[in-house]
C-alpha cells in the first residue's frame, strides 16, 4: 500500500487540503503546530507567512487543523461531492484495466 | 422549572463571539438558577467553584475553536455535560457576528437562541439498538513501544480514516479504531451527531475530544442514525476503554451499503495501515 494513494487512488487526483482565507488568519500556526503531516509552510519573510505547501499530505476527509483555528479561517473541499469524485476515478480505472 | 448549570463562559474579550458568551451565561442566570464560573478566578483558584461544579451539570460556552474554556474544564478535570462553540452557532442561526467588540442587537439575538436552546426540555429520544453485535471479539494486537492497538476480526469494515462499521443486513454500528482513541488519548467529551439524521458517508457522525483535539467521526457509511452509544454522553472514556465494544459511537440504517463498501476495508488491508500509521507517528 503507497502512502500517496487513497482508497486505491492516486492521492495527487483527489482534491482535498485547507483553503487559507488570508482576511481572517493572523499567523498563530496553531493549525501548523497541529497538524503532523507536514501540509503547511511557514514563511516569516514573506507576505502570506502560511502557505498549504504539500496539499497532498492532507489525509483526505481530515478537517482536524480547521477544528483548531478560533478564527474560522480554514476551509475544505464539499465532502459528498469528493466522494463521487473518488468512485468516478475508481470505476475510471476499472474500466480501463 | 427549567434546567440549571454551572457555566463555564470562555468570556474572551478580545473577540466578538468570546463576548457572547458571557451575555449567554448572563442570561442563563437570569433565566434559571445557573451559576457562574469565572474563567479568570477558576484559573488561579479553583477551589471557589469546585462545589458548583460538582453539584451541577457544567456547560461550557466557547467563542471559538480556540476552545479556551473547554481546554480550562479539561485542566481541572471536571465533567463536560454541554458544549456550546458560539461560532458555530452562529452559522447554524445564519447569523454574522460583527466584527467589533461591542455586542449589538444581532449578537443579543444569538445569544438569547443559545440561552433558549439550553434551557429547553430535552425530548425524549427514541434510541432503537437494533444491531445484534457479537458478545465477544477476537483481537489482533499491533504493539509499539508501550502502546497496544487491537483489531477486532470478524465483520468489520474500516475506512482509511481509522472509522469501523459492523453490518448486519440493512442495519449497521459504526465506531473509531484504537488508533483515534490512543492518538488522542484521553476522551473528555461526545458531541453526538443527531438521531434521526441522514448521513452520507464520509461526512461527520459527531465528534471526540480530548485536551489534545477535537476528531470529527468520519462515518464509513451512509444511512439514518437510528440509535446513539448514550453512556457516551457520560463516560467518554469508555471510547478509550475500548473503542469496539462499550465505545462504540452509533447504529445506522443503511440506504446503500454496496456502494459505500466500495470504499472500504476489510481486517487483512486495514491492519497494515494501522501499522504503517503507527509506526510513521509517534503517538
Amino acid at each position: 500500500m503507497s502512502e500517496s494513494t487513497f482508497m486505491g487512488v492516486p492521492r495527487e487526483k483527489i482534491d482535498w487540503s485547507p483553503r487559507i482565507d488570508y482576511d481572517k488568519c493572523n499567523y498563530c500556526m496553531d493549525c501548523v503546530e497541529f497538524c503532523p503531516h507536514n501540509v503547511y509552510e511557514i514563511n516569516e519573510d514573506s507576505e502570506q507567512k502560511l502557505t498549504v505547501k504539500n496539499p497532498n499530505n492532507c489525509v483526505v476527509f481530515c478537517r482536524a487543523c480547521g477544528k483548531t483555528c478560533g478564527l474560522d479561517a480554514i476551509e475544505f473541499p464539499n465532502k459528498p461531492e469528493t466522494t463521487k469524485h473518488i468512485k468516478k476515478i475508481r470505476k475510471e480505472a476499472a474500466s480501463n484495466e | 422549572m427549567s434546567k440549571s448549570y454551572a457555566v463555564l463562559p470562555c468570556n474572551g474579550l478580545d473577540k466578538c463571539a468570546g463576548c457572547i458568551t458571557k451575555e449567554v451565561a448572563i442570561n442563563l442566570t437570569k433565566e434559571s438558577d445557573s451559576k457562574i464560573i469565572c474563567p479568570v478566578l477558576y484559573r488561579v483558584a479553583d477551589a471557589r467553584y469546585n462545589k458548583i461544579a460538582g453539584e451541577n451539570p457544567v456547560v461550557v460556552l466557547d467563542g471559538c475553536a480556540t476552545r479556551c474554556a473547554s481546554k480550562l474544564a479539561i485542566e481541572k478535570g471536571i465533567k463536560i455535560s454541554k458544549k456550546i462553540n458560539i461560532t458555530d452557532e452562529a452559522k447554524a442561526n445564519n447569523i454574522v457576528i460583527g466584527s467589533g467588540l461591542v455586542v449589538g442587537e444581532n449578537e443579543l439575538k444569538l445569544a438569547d437562541i443559545v440561552t433558549n436552546e439550553l434551557l429547553k426540555e430535552e425530548e425524549q429520544k427514541k434510541d432503537v439498538e437494533s444491531v445484534i453485535f457479537p458478545e465477544s471479539l477476537e483481537y489482533e494486537i499491533y504493539k509499539k513501544d508501550k502502546f497496544v492497538f487491537r483489531l477486532p476480526k470478524g465483520d468489520f469494515y474500516f475506512n482509511e480514516n481509522d472509522c469501523w462499521v459492523y453490518v448486519i443486513g440493512n442495519k449497521a454500528r459504526i465506531g473509531v479504531t484504537d488508533y483515534v482513541q490512543k492518538s488522542l488519548s484521553d476522551i473528555m467529551f461526545f458531541n453526538e451527531p443527531a438521531l434521526s439524521s441522514d448521513i452520507e458517508q464520509f461526512e461527520d457522525a459527531g465528534s471526540i475530544e480530548s485536551g489534545k483535539a477535537v476528531y470529527e467521526i468520519i462515518c464509513p457509511v451512509s444511512g439514518t442514525i437510528t440509535a446513539i452509544n448514550d453512556k457516551l454522553l457520560e463516560a467518554p472514556e469508555l471510547i478509550n476503554k475500548n473503542p469496539y465494544e462499550e465505545g462504540w459511537i452509533a447504529e445506522i440504517e443503511l440506504s446503500d451499503f454496496e456502494s459505500d463498501k466500495e470504499l472500504l476495508y476489510t481486517f487483512d488491508t486495514y491492519f497494515d495501515i494501522l501499522k504503517r500509521k503507527v509506526d510513521e507517528f509517534h503517538v
